[in-house]
Protein backbone atom coordinates (compact mmCIF):
# COMPACT_ATOMS: atom_id res chain seq x y z
CA UNK A 1 0.00 0.00 0.00
CA UNK A 2 1.83 3.26 -1.02
CA UNK A 3 -1.10 5.63 -0.99
CA UNK A 4 -0.44 9.30 1.00
CA UNK A 5 -2.69 8.89 3.31
CA UNK A 6 -1.08 4.72 4.68
CA UNK A 7 -0.64 6.77 7.84
CA UNK A 8 -3.95 7.94 8.88
CA UNK A 9 -5.02 4.33 8.70
CA UNK A 10 -3.68 3.91 12.32
CA UNK A 11 -6.83 5.64 13.61
CA UNK A 12 -9.18 3.27 11.51
CA UNK A 13 -7.08 -0.08 11.81
CA UNK A 14 -6.65 0.54 15.85
CA UNK A 15 -10.58 1.10 16.34
CA UNK A 16 -11.28 -2.21 13.77
CA UNK A 17 -12.56 0.00 11.20
CA UNK A 18 -10.95 -1.19 8.48
CA UNK A 19 -12.96 -3.70 5.88
CA UNK A 20 -10.37 -6.94 5.85
CA UNK A 21 -8.33 -6.20 2.71
CA UNK A 22 -7.17 -2.97 4.05
CA UNK A 23 -6.31 -3.95 6.96
CA UNK A 24 -4.35 -6.88 5.40
CA UNK A 25 -2.71 -4.43 3.16
CA UNK A 26 -2.18 -1.69 6.31
CA UNK A 27 -0.77 -4.63 8.14
CA UNK A 28 1.86 -5.77 5.37
CA UNK A 29 2.38 -1.42 5.70
CA UNK A 30 2.76 -1.82 9.56
CA UNK A 31 5.56 -4.60 9.15
CA UNK A 32 7.42 -2.05 7.74
CA UNK A 33 6.70 0.98 9.02
CA UNK A 34 8.19 1.73 12.70
CA UNK A 35 6.95 4.31 13.39
CA UNK A 36 3.27 3.83 12.36
CA UNK A 37 3.75 0.28 14.76
CA UNK A 38 4.44 2.73 17.63
CA UNK A 39 1.75 5.17 16.97
CA UNK A 40 -0.64 1.61 16.81
CA UNK A 41 1.09 0.80 20.32
CA UNK A 42 -0.05 4.47 21.64
CA UNK A 43 -3.73 4.75 20.20
CA UNK A 44 -4.27 1.16 21.01
CA UNK A 45 -3.73 2.16 24.88
CA UNK A 46 -6.21 4.88 24.36
CA UNK A 47 -8.86 2.72 22.83
CA UNK A 48 -8.39 0.43 25.94
CA UNK A 49 -8.98 2.82 28.50
CA UNK A 50 -12.34 3.44 26.30
CA UNK A 51 -13.18 0.38 26.74
CA UNK A 52 -12.26 -0.10 30.14
CA UNK A 53 -14.77 2.61 30.50
CA UNK A 54 -17.98 0.70 29.58
CA UNK A 55 -17.11 -2.11 32.40
CA UNK A 56 -20.18 -4.34 33.33
CA UNK A 57 -19.45 -7.33 36.21
CA UNK A 58 -20.00 -10.48 34.21
CA UNK A 59 -22.50 -12.73 35.46
CA UNK A 60 -20.77 -15.20 38.04
CA UNK A 61 -21.36 -18.25 36.45
CA UNK A 62 -19.59 -17.53 33.18
CA UNK A 63 -16.81 -17.47 35.31
CA UNK A 64 -17.06 -21.22 36.37
CA UNK A 65 -17.54 -22.32 32.58
CA UNK A 66 -14.33 -20.42 31.55
CA UNK A 67 -12.27 -22.07 33.77
CA UNK A 68 -13.88 -25.36 33.19
CA UNK A 69 -12.75 -24.90 29.54
CA UNK A 70 -9.39 -23.78 30.46
CA UNK A 71 -8.78 -26.72 32.63
CA UNK A 72 -9.25 -29.07 29.57
CA UNK A 73 -7.39 -26.59 27.03
CA UNK A 74 -3.78 -27.34 25.79
CA UNK A 75 -1.92 -23.74 26.05
CA UNK A 76 0.11 -22.85 22.36
CA UNK A 77 3.96 -23.13 22.30
CA UNK A 78 5.47 -20.12 22.43
CA UNK A 79 7.06 -18.67 19.41
CA UNK A 80 10.57 -19.07 18.59
CA UNK A 81 11.59 -16.01 16.73
CA UNK A 82 12.79 -16.61 13.44
CA UNK A 83 13.43 -13.99 10.90
CA UNK A 84 14.27 -15.63 8.01
CA UNK A 85 11.37 -16.59 5.67
CA UNK A 86 10.69 -20.07 5.09
CA UNK A 87 11.55 -22.42 2.58
CA UNK A 88 9.44 -23.52 -0.51
CA UNK A 89 8.10 -27.27 0.90
CA UNK A 90 10.27 -29.09 -1.42
CA UNK A 91 8.51 -32.40 -1.25
CA UNK A 92 5.32 -30.45 -1.90
CA UNK A 93 6.63 -28.80 -4.70
CA UNK A 94 7.86 -32.39 -6.07
CA UNK A 95 4.53 -33.77 -5.67
CA UNK A 96 3.10 -31.25 -7.34
CA UNK A 97 4.68 -32.01 -10.36
CA UNK A 98 4.07 -35.96 -10.41
CA UNK A 99 0.83 -34.85 -10.11
CA UNK A 100 0.26 -32.44 -12.93
CA UNK A 101 -2.59 -34.14 -14.10
CA UNK A 102 -4.51 -32.65 -10.94
CA UNK A 103 -3.31 -29.62 -11.81
CA UNK A 104 -2.96 -26.87 -9.43
CA UNK A 105 -5.57 -28.43 -7.01
CA UNK A 106 -3.17 -30.59 -6.22
CA UNK A 107 -0.95 -27.83 -5.02
CA UNK A 108 -3.53 -25.95 -3.20
CA UNK A 109 -3.58 -26.31 0.72
CA UNK A 110 -6.90 -26.19 2.27
CA UNK A 111 -6.30 -24.31 5.17
CA UNK A 112 -9.55 -23.59 7.13
CA UNK A 113 -11.00 -20.56 8.46
CA UNK A 114 -10.60 -16.85 7.69
CA UNK A 115 -7.65 -14.84 7.30
CA UNK A 116 -5.63 -13.01 9.36
CA UNK A 117 -1.76 -12.10 9.50
CA UNK A 118 0.84 -12.62 12.01
CA UNK A 119 2.42 -9.31 12.22
CA UNK A 120 -0.28 -8.11 14.64
CA UNK A 121 0.02 -10.55 17.65
CA UNK A 122 -3.67 -9.84 18.98
CA UNK A 123 -4.75 -11.57 15.70
CA UNK A 124 -3.32 -14.83 16.63
CA UNK A 125 -5.74 -18.30 17.21
CA UNK A 126 -6.02 -21.88 16.17
CA UNK A 127 -7.86 -21.22 12.78
CA UNK A 128 -5.84 -18.62 11.80
CA UNK A 129 -2.20 -19.37 12.71
CA UNK A 130 -1.32 -21.19 10.32
CA UNK A 131 -2.09 -19.09 7.36
CA UNK A 132 -1.26 -16.19 9.44
CA UNK A 133 2.55 -17.19 8.93
CA UNK A 134 2.15 -18.36 5.62
CA UNK A 135 0.73 -14.49 4.74
CA UNK A 136 3.04 -12.92 6.61
CA UNK A 137 6.27 -14.39 5.11
CA UNK A 138 4.19 -13.71 1.57
CA UNK A 139 3.89 -10.19 2.18
CA UNK A 140 7.17 -9.78 3.72
CA UNK A 141 8.67 -10.88 -0.05
CA UNK A 142 9.74 -7.44 -2.32
CA UNK A 143 7.49 -8.16 -5.05
CA UNK A 144 4.35 -8.89 -3.25
CA UNK A 145 1.15 -7.84 -4.54
CA UNK A 146 -2.58 -7.72 -3.29
CA UNK A 147 -5.57 -7.48 -6.18
CA UNK A 148 -8.73 -7.85 -4.78
CA UNK A 149 -12.45 -8.13 -6.23
CA UNK A 150 -16.15 -7.80 -5.95
CA UNK A 151 -17.84 -11.32 -6.41
CA UNK A 152 -20.93 -11.57 -7.69
CA UNK A 153 -23.59 -12.54 -4.91
CA UNK A 154 -21.54 -10.63 -2.20
CA UNK A 155 -18.23 -10.78 -0.38
CA UNK A 156 -14.80 -10.01 -1.96
CA UNK A 157 -11.64 -12.03 -3.23
CA UNK A 158 -8.74 -10.69 -2.25
CA UNK A 159 -4.95 -12.63 -4.16
CA UNK A 160 -1.76 -12.23 -2.16
CA UNK A 161 0.82 -13.25 -4.20
CA UNK A 162 4.57 -13.62 -5.04
CA UNK A 163 6.04 -13.94 -8.48
CA UNK A 164 9.52 -14.64 -7.24
CA UNK A 165 8.15 -17.57 -4.29
CA UNK A 166 5.94 -18.48 -7.39
CA UNK A 167 2.66 -18.26 -4.88
CA UNK A 168 -0.14 -16.83 -3.45
CA UNK A 169 -2.63 -16.66 -1.38
CA UNK A 170 -6.33 -16.16 -1.62
CA UNK A 171 -9.09 -14.87 0.76
CA UNK A 172 -12.45 -14.83 0.87
CA UNK A 173 -14.49 -12.95 2.80
CA UNK A 174 -18.25 -13.21 2.93
CA UNK A 175 -19.57 -14.78 -0.22
CA UNK A 176 -22.99 -16.01 -0.38
CA UNK A 177 -23.77 -19.35 1.66
CA UNK A 178 -24.07 -22.12 -1.33
CA UNK A 179 -26.96 -24.58 -1.12
CA UNK A 180 -26.04 -28.19 -0.55
CA UNK A 181 -24.46 -29.78 -3.43
CA UNK A 182 -22.90 -26.43 -5.10
CA UNK A 183 -19.12 -25.31 -4.11
CA UNK A 184 -16.58 -22.19 -4.88
CA UNK A 185 -14.03 -23.27 -7.03
CA UNK A 186 -11.25 -21.07 -7.62
CA UNK A 187 -9.23 -20.93 -11.10
CA UNK A 188 -6.06 -19.60 -12.53
CA UNK A 189 -6.46 -17.86 -16.22
CA UNK A 190 -3.45 -17.90 -17.93
CA UNK A 191 -2.59 -15.78 -21.17
CA UNK A 192 -4.57 -17.82 -23.72
CA UNK A 193 -7.75 -17.57 -21.52
CA UNK A 194 -7.42 -21.23 -20.35
CA UNK A 195 -8.72 -21.63 -17.18
CA UNK A 196 -6.76 -24.03 -14.73
CA UNK A 197 -8.59 -25.72 -11.54
CA UNK A 198 -6.88 -23.85 -8.25
CA UNK A 199 -9.17 -26.26 -5.65
CA UNK A 200 -12.62 -25.74 -4.02
CA UNK A 201 -13.11 -23.16 -1.61
CA UNK A 202 -15.99 -22.00 1.32
CA UNK A 203 -17.49 -18.88 1.09
CA UNK A 204 -15.25 -17.63 4.09
CA UNK A 205 -12.20 -19.15 3.40
CA UNK A 206 -8.19 -18.77 2.74
CA UNK A 207 -6.38 -20.95 0.51
CA UNK A 208 -2.91 -21.15 -0.74
CA UNK A 209 -1.72 -21.73 -4.05
CA UNK A 210 1.92 -23.38 -4.34
CA UNK A 211 3.42 -23.02 -7.87
CA UNK A 212 2.15 -22.09 -11.34
CA UNK A 213 1.43 -18.49 -10.98
CA UNK A 214 3.88 -16.63 -12.61
CA UNK A 215 2.38 -16.80 -16.37
CA UNK A 216 -1.39 -16.20 -14.66
CA UNK A 217 -3.24 -13.11 -15.44
CA UNK A 218 -6.27 -13.73 -13.11
CA UNK A 219 -8.37 -15.58 -10.64
CA UNK A 220 -11.37 -17.17 -11.46
CA UNK A 221 -13.95 -17.81 -9.06
CA UNK A 222 -17.02 -19.85 -9.78
CA UNK A 223 -19.85 -21.87 -8.74
CA UNK A 224 -19.93 -25.47 -9.27
CA UNK A 225 -22.81 -27.82 -9.09
CA UNK A 226 -19.69 -31.21 -8.66
CA UNK A 227 -16.77 -30.28 -6.83
CA UNK A 228 -13.63 -29.80 -8.55
CA UNK A 229 -14.43 -29.93 -12.48
CA UNK A 230 -11.58 -30.15 -14.75
CA UNK A 231 -12.68 -27.31 -16.18
CA UNK A 232 -15.36 -24.23 -15.11
CA UNK A 233 -18.98 -25.23 -16.39
CA UNK A 234 -20.21 -22.17 -14.95
CA UNK A 235 -19.75 -17.91 -16.21
CA UNK A 236 -17.28 -16.54 -13.07
CA UNK A 237 -18.87 -15.17 -10.43
CA UNK A 238 -15.53 -13.07 -9.95
CA UNK A 239 -12.58 -12.56 -12.06
CA UNK A 240 -10.06 -10.41 -10.47
CA UNK A 241 -6.81 -9.51 -12.51
CA UNK A 242 -3.77 -10.81 -11.43
CA UNK A 243 -0.92 -8.33 -13.37
CA UNK B 1 -27.69 -6.60 36.37
CA UNK B 2 -26.84 -8.57 39.85
CA UNK B 3 -24.15 -7.34 41.90
CA UNK B 4 -22.64 -10.94 43.41
CA UNK B 5 -20.69 -11.26 46.62
CA UNK B 6 -17.99 -12.55 44.33
CA UNK B 7 -18.05 -9.39 42.48
CA UNK B 8 -18.17 -7.18 45.36
CA UNK B 9 -15.23 -8.96 46.84
CA UNK B 10 -13.21 -7.77 43.87
CA UNK B 11 -14.76 -4.61 42.76
CA UNK B 12 -14.26 -3.18 39.30
CA UNK B 13 -11.85 -2.14 38.55
CA UNK B 14 -9.42 -4.11 40.19
CA UNK B 15 -5.63 -2.63 38.78
CA UNK B 16 -3.88 -4.89 41.35
CA UNK B 17 -5.22 -7.83 42.86
CA UNK B 18 -4.53 -9.07 47.03
CA UNK B 19 -0.92 -8.69 47.25
CA UNK B 20 -0.86 -5.93 44.96
CA UNK B 21 -0.55 -8.53 41.70
CA UNK B 22 -0.54 -6.49 38.60
CA UNK B 23 -2.02 -8.22 35.30
CA UNK B 24 1.62 -8.30 33.35
CA UNK B 25 3.31 -10.25 36.99
CA UNK B 26 -0.21 -12.50 36.27
CA UNK B 27 0.36 -12.59 32.68
CA UNK B 28 4.05 -13.97 33.16
CA UNK B 29 2.45 -16.90 35.19
CA UNK B 30 -0.56 -17.69 33.10
CA UNK B 31 2.07 -18.04 30.36
CA UNK B 32 3.68 -21.06 32.36
CA UNK B 33 0.11 -22.65 32.62
CA UNK B 34 -0.46 -21.32 36.45
CA UNK B 35 -4.51 -21.48 36.04
CA UNK B 36 -4.10 -19.46 39.58
CA UNK B 37 -3.03 -16.93 37.87
CA UNK B 38 -5.44 -17.01 35.48
CA UNK B 39 -8.19 -17.02 38.20
CA UNK B 40 -6.90 -13.69 39.17
CA UNK B 41 -6.31 -12.48 36.21
CA UNK B 42 -9.92 -13.42 35.04
CA UNK B 43 -11.20 -11.61 37.83
CA UNK B 44 -9.54 -8.50 37.21
CA UNK B 45 -10.17 -8.28 33.14
CA UNK B 46 -13.72 -10.44 32.37
CA UNK B 47 -15.52 -7.54 33.81
CA UNK B 48 -13.85 -4.70 30.98
CA UNK B 49 -14.03 -7.83 28.41
CA UNK B 50 -17.40 -8.65 29.12
CA UNK B 51 -18.50 -4.71 29.23
CA UNK B 52 -16.70 -3.66 26.23
CA UNK B 53 -18.20 -6.86 23.51
CA UNK B 54 -21.52 -5.93 25.43
CA UNK B 55 -21.35 -2.51 24.30
CA UNK B 56 -20.54 -3.26 20.87
CA UNK B 57 -23.49 -6.46 20.51
CA UNK B 58 -25.56 -5.68 22.78
CA UNK B 59 -27.32 -8.90 23.45
CA UNK B 60 -26.46 -10.75 26.37
CA UNK B 61 -26.53 -14.00 25.74
CA UNK B 62 -24.15 -13.52 22.41
CA UNK B 63 -21.96 -11.35 24.72
CA UNK B 64 -21.27 -14.22 27.24
CA UNK B 65 -20.68 -16.34 24.73
CA UNK B 66 -18.02 -14.02 23.37
CA UNK B 67 -16.25 -12.96 26.65
CA UNK B 68 -15.97 -16.91 27.17
CA UNK B 69 -14.06 -17.54 23.77
CA UNK B 70 -12.31 -14.56 24.31
CA UNK B 71 -10.93 -15.47 27.63
CA UNK B 72 -10.17 -19.08 26.48
CA UNK B 73 -7.99 -17.58 24.19
CA UNK B 74 -6.00 -15.66 26.58
CA UNK B 75 -5.14 -18.83 28.27
CA UNK B 76 -4.39 -20.37 25.49
CA UNK B 77 -1.80 -17.67 23.45
CA UNK B 78 -0.79 -16.35 26.81
CA UNK B 79 2.37 -18.14 25.89
CA UNK B 80 2.38 -15.75 22.69
CA UNK B 81 1.85 -12.30 24.75
CA UNK B 82 4.55 -10.23 23.93
CA UNK B 83 5.29 -7.22 26.67
CA UNK B 84 6.65 -4.96 24.53
CA UNK B 85 4.54 -4.33 22.28
CA UNK B 86 1.89 -2.98 24.77
CA UNK B 87 0.07 -3.89 28.20
CA UNK B 88 -1.82 -6.95 29.08
CA UNK B 89 -5.02 -4.66 29.32
CA UNK B 90 -4.58 -3.45 26.13
CA UNK B 91 -3.77 -7.50 24.42
CA UNK B 92 -7.05 -8.95 25.94
CA UNK B 93 -9.01 -5.94 25.43
CA UNK B 94 -8.02 -5.51 21.85
CA UNK B 95 -8.83 -9.02 21.49
CA UNK B 96 -12.19 -8.83 23.01
CA UNK B 97 -13.05 -5.96 20.45
CA UNK B 98 -12.12 -7.66 17.49
CA UNK B 99 -14.32 -10.50 18.64
CA UNK B 100 -16.77 -8.40 19.15
CA UNK B 101 -16.67 -6.75 15.72
CA UNK B 102 -16.04 -10.06 13.53
CA UNK B 103 -19.68 -11.41 15.05
CA UNK B 104 -21.21 -7.94 13.84
CA UNK B 105 -19.50 -8.29 10.49
CA UNK B 106 -20.14 -11.98 10.08
CA UNK B 107 -23.74 -11.69 10.92
CA UNK B 108 -23.79 -8.55 8.97
CA UNK B 109 -22.94 -10.96 5.96
CA UNK B 110 -25.17 -13.95 6.38
CA UNK B 111 -28.00 -10.80 5.79
CA UNK B 112 -28.47 -10.20 9.63
CA UNK B 113 -27.40 -6.58 8.69
CA UNK B 114 -30.83 -5.31 10.23
CA UNK B 115 -30.05 -6.58 13.48
CA UNK B 116 -26.59 -5.58 13.56
CA UNK B 117 -27.63 -2.34 12.46
CA UNK B 118 -30.78 -1.98 15.13
CA UNK B 119 -27.99 -3.29 17.82
CA UNK B 120 -25.97 -0.42 17.12
CA UNK B 121 -27.85 2.35 16.06
CA UNK B 122 -28.97 3.92 19.74
CA UNK B 123 -25.17 5.66 18.75
CA UNK B 124 -23.16 5.64 21.68
CA UNK B 125 -23.02 9.37 23.07
CA UNK B 126 -20.03 9.58 25.18
CA UNK B 127 -22.61 10.39 28.41
CA UNK B 128 -23.41 6.89 27.75
CA UNK B 129 -19.59 5.69 28.69
CA UNK B 130 -20.72 6.32 32.55
CA UNK B 131 -23.79 4.08 32.42
CA UNK B 132 -22.19 1.03 34.06
CA UNK B 133 -19.64 3.06 36.61
CA UNK B 134 -19.57 6.83 37.37
CA UNK B 135 -17.55 6.53 40.56
CA UNK B 136 -14.40 5.94 39.30
CA UNK B 137 -11.93 7.91 38.70
CA UNK B 138 -10.97 6.47 34.67
CA UNK B 139 -14.18 6.61 33.83
CA UNK B 140 -14.15 10.34 34.64
CA UNK B 141 -11.04 10.87 33.13
CA UNK B 142 -12.20 8.78 29.97
CA UNK B 143 -15.39 10.90 29.62
CA UNK B 144 -13.59 14.36 30.08
CA UNK B 145 -11.22 13.59 27.62
CA UNK B 146 -14.40 12.01 25.02
CA UNK B 147 -15.90 15.58 25.91
CA UNK B 148 -12.44 17.57 24.74
CA UNK B 149 -12.72 16.28 21.02
CA UNK B 150 -14.50 18.16 18.64
CA UNK B 151 -18.03 16.68 17.68
CA UNK B 152 -16.77 14.94 14.38
CA UNK B 153 -13.25 13.37 16.23
CA UNK B 154 -15.74 11.96 19.17
CA UNK B 155 -18.37 10.50 16.24
CA UNK B 156 -16.34 8.90 14.30
CA UNK B 157 -14.34 7.38 17.26
CA UNK B 158 -16.99 6.32 19.33
CA UNK B 159 -19.69 5.01 15.80
CA UNK B 160 -16.28 2.91 15.27
CA UNK B 161 -15.55 1.41 19.01
CA UNK B 162 -18.90 1.02 20.52
CA UNK B 163 -20.84 0.78 17.29
CA UNK B 164 -18.45 -2.08 15.72
CA UNK B 165 -18.81 0.48 12.02
CA UNK B 166 -16.25 0.55 9.71
CA UNK B 167 -14.85 3.85 8.72
CA UNK B 168 -17.05 3.42 5.58
CA UNK B 169 -20.33 3.20 7.28
CA UNK B 170 -19.75 5.84 9.81
CA UNK B 171 -18.70 8.23 6.96
CA UNK B 172 -22.19 7.25 5.71
CA UNK B 173 -23.75 7.76 8.92
CA UNK B 174 -21.93 11.28 9.01
CA UNK B 175 -22.36 12.12 6.11
CA UNK B 176 -18.61 13.11 5.43
CA UNK B 177 -15.79 11.79 3.00
CA UNK B 178 -14.11 8.86 3.77
CA UNK B 179 -10.68 10.44 3.94
CA UNK B 180 -12.09 12.82 6.71
CA UNK B 181 -13.32 10.44 8.48
CA UNK B 182 -10.01 8.35 8.58
CA UNK B 183 -8.29 11.29 9.84
CA UNK B 184 -10.52 12.20 12.65
CA UNK B 185 -10.44 8.46 14.16
CA UNK B 186 -7.09 9.13 13.99
CA UNK B 187 -6.38 12.67 15.61
CA UNK B 188 -9.19 12.18 17.98
CA UNK B 189 -7.36 8.74 18.77
CA UNK B 190 -4.16 10.82 19.46
CA UNK B 191 -6.04 13.67 21.64
CA UNK B 192 -7.27 11.15 23.78
CA UNK B 193 -4.13 9.47 23.86
CA UNK B 194 -2.49 13.14 24.83
CA UNK B 195 -5.23 13.27 27.34
CA UNK B 196 -5.06 10.31 28.78
CA UNK B 197 -1.27 10.55 29.24
CA UNK B 198 -1.28 6.98 27.83
CA UNK B 199 1.82 5.53 25.98
CA UNK B 200 2.20 2.16 23.84
CA UNK B 201 4.61 0.27 26.52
Amino acid sequence: MTTPDVHMLTGPYVLNALPEDERIGFEAHLADCSSCSAEVAELREAATKLGTAVAVPPPPALKARVLAEIATTRQLPPLVRDPEPRPVDELAQRRYSRRSVFGLAAAALAVAGAGGIAVDQYRDNQRTERQNEQLAALLSQPDAKTARGEVAGGGQATVVMSAGQDRAIVLLHGLAKLPDGKTYQLWLQDRSEAMHSAGIAGPDDTKLIQGGITDKIALGITVENTPGVPAPTQAPAALVPMV
Amino acid sequence: MSVTEESMALPWPVVTGPGGTTPAELMARVARGDSDAFTQLYDQMAPRVFGLIRRVLRNPAQSEEVTQEVMVEVWRTATRYDADRGSPTSWILTMAHRRAIDRVRSEQSSSDREQAVAAASTTPAYDEVSEAVTTNLEVEQVRHCLSALTELQRESVTLAYYGGYSYREVAELLDAKLATIKARMRDGLIRLRDCLGVTGK
